[in-house]
């Protein structure tokens, strides 16, 4: 396996239900890296889901090929394939006469792992997702929806698979909790550098979550495939357009970070925020606003109008923009 | 059709109301009255020669004997014959079978049971085994109905995400679709073993015994009590099995559902 080879490829990848007019997914190709955090996003019926489950044969191909880190997997064994690949869908799934430690255990006890391998690993796993070790002798339905999800993530890591799939997760999850799961999720992810497929209906959570970002039009074509930047500054169609919705410039302002923009230093002014160059543009606003100063102090290019930081974020650039209003 | 789906869930709500322990021993204790209370009432009653003769402990402790005997090993054969096949129709694969085969299931319950018994002993002689077949047929239907009900109604997620996972057909059924069918099942059992117990009674005519014999001859020789002490032996041995088999039902469940 060179540092080419993709961890997951679709090769013209299709699914034709018997007896349905149109395929659910037409010939699909697709290569996901180590490590990348791929999320799937489109409307109710567009291949999504069928595309995920795909990846582990919930769904048989009819045809193309399936490759998992340089093996064509296409006609391989389906239980195995899935052994090593988690699988975390929106309604978790927990099966409710086993204890949370027995839902998360199963996996490495199919492997044939010893007991104690396998309790090791599974309080390890609840204190990864934020559960305490307790929680491990309860049963699913004496937990609430968000902790079933964490044992739900828990138990798609059990075997420590280098795939993870991921059905909307946390689509039935009550807002602000989700919004914590999320940042959990993403802090998780910088740790285990897992390679990710999410499939989500919410735009939002796909900005916020995806290293790339797969947009699927009606009738399963892939509108576009790129960062959650690209898609913002270069949407490839309407449909990419009218998908993001409203306020993609303003959104774009918590992507951009301060680091890669052109900004030129107005020595004059008089700026005591300090803004470095990891921070997003959003970031270096909001301190600018909250301290209520029109200037920032960047970290290697020196004092900067909030006006200019503006201009320099700005799609599709100043010029435009200024000749515009 | 959904009255075979009995489950004992009132009885448990009803329990933890009215103060659990109460009303867990209240079965067992009104059939152990009623027996009691019958037999003491025929030591003391003036009897005629026929009735003694007919209520000696030997009699009646034959016939109980042998109306438990005809309850157990028919409820017996119908969950080796009803759960095994319940479990074929359930699959996908036999899913165009499974209409057909409820048809007929229901049929067995359908006929009068009194029906079925006659037929086998003028086709296959009398006895215990015909009996027994005949209570078979009549008692097949709650289990084969409930088996299949209690792995259909098995959350589909829950499997899905068990084949996400990498557990294959036959792990599926017996690591999760058998244990969360459990209750279902095992109140089809209940079922199949209540309706046995009245049903075993018309055993006699097949000249197989059971308290049908004294609920039998009480009739036949006008001897009033003959016939209740055969009733109420009766009534007191369904009290008991649905107690057992609700006792059954609950330690054999699996928890956390």
């Amino acid at each position: 396996m060179s540092e080419n080879t993709p961890m997951v490829r679709l090769h013209e990848v299709t699914k034709h239900y018997p007896g349905a007019a149109v395929p659910a997914v037409l010939p699909l190709s697709m290569d996901i890296a180590l490590g990348e955090f791929v999320v799937l996003v489109g409307p109710s019926g567009c291949g999504k889901t069928t595309t995920l489950r795909m990846i582990n044969r919930l769904v048989e191909p009819t045809g193309g090929e399936i490759w998992i880190d340089g093996k064509d997997v296409t006609h391989s064994d389906p239980d195995e394939l899935r052994r090593h690949i988690g699988y975390v869908i929106q309604q978790v799934g927990l099966i409710p006469h086993m204890t949370i430690n027995q839902n998360v255990g199963l996996v490495p006890k199919m492997l044939g792992w010893n007991k104690s391998r396998t309790a090791e690993r599974t309080r390890e796993l609840l204190e990864l997702v934020g559960l305490q070790p307790e929680h491990g002798e309860r049963y699913p339905k004496q937990l609430s929806g968000g902790q079933q999800q964490r044992v739900g993530v828990a138990r798609a890591l059990a075997a420590d698979p280098p795939i993870m799939l991921m059905d909307e997760p946390f689509g039935a999850i009550d807002p602000v909790t989700r919004d914590r799961l999320q940042d959990e999720f993403l802090r998780l992810q910088e740790r285990i550098k897992k390679t990710i497929v999410f499939v989500t209906h919410d735009i939002n959570e796909a900005l916020k979550l995806g290293d790339r970002i797969a947009i699927f039009a009606e009738g399963s074509r892939l509108a576009q495939f790129a960062t959650p930047l690209e898609l913002l500054t270069n949407p490839a169609d309407d449909f990419v357009t009218s998908f993001i919705g409203e306020g993609a410039a303003i959104r774009r302002l918590s992507l951009l970070h301060v680091g890669d923009l052109r900004l030129v230093a107005n020595p004059g002014l008089a700026a005591n925020v300090e803004v470095g160059p990891g921070d997003t543009v959003a970031q270096a606003l909001e301190r600018a606003l909250g301290r209520g100063v029109s200037a920032v102090q960047v970290t290697g290019v020196g004092p900067v109008a909030v006006q200019d930081l503006l201009l320099a974020s700005s799609t599709p650039g100043p010029a435009a923009l200024g000749a515009g209003s | 059709m959904t009255a075979t789906v009995v489950s004992s869930a009132g009885v448990e709500e009803l329990g933890k109301e009215t103060g659990g322990r109460t009303a867990f021993w209240l079965l067992p204790a009104i059939a152990a009255a009623l027996t009691i209370g019958q037999l003491a009432w025929v030591r003391t009653a003036d009897l005629d020669s026929i009735e003694e003769r007919s209520l000696t402990n030997d009699v009646v402790l034959g016939n109980l004997w042998e109306h438990v005997q005809l309850v157990v090993i028919s409820t017996a054969v119908v969950v080796a014959i009803g759960v095994p096949l319940g479990i074929l129709l359930s699959r996908r694969a036999a899913r165009h079978l499974r209409a057909p085969v409820l048809v007929v299931a229901n049929a067995g319950q359908a006929i009068p049971s009194i029906g079925i018994l006659v037929l086998l002993a003028l086709i296959f002689g009398v006895g215990f085994k015909m009996a027994v077949i005949a209570l078979v047929a009549y008692a097949l239907l709650p289990i084969l109905r409930n088996t299949i009900i209690g792995l259909q109604q098995v959350d589909e997620f829950i499997i899905d995400a068990a084949r996400g996972m990498g557990l294959s057909r036959g792990e599926i059924l017996r690591r999760v679709e058998l244990p969360l069918a459990v209750p279902v099942i095992l109140a089809g059992v209940r079922v199949s073993l209540i309706l046995n117990v009245g049903v075993a009674t018309l055993a006699t005519y097949t000249n197989a015994g059971g308290l049908g014999d004294l609920i039998e001859r009480g009739i036949v020789l006008n001897r009033m009590p003959i016939l209740v002490t055969g009733c109420v032996l009766t009534i007191a041995l369904a009290l008991m099995v649905d107690w057992v088999a609700g006792v059954a039902e609950k330690l054999l469940s699996p928890k956390g559902l």
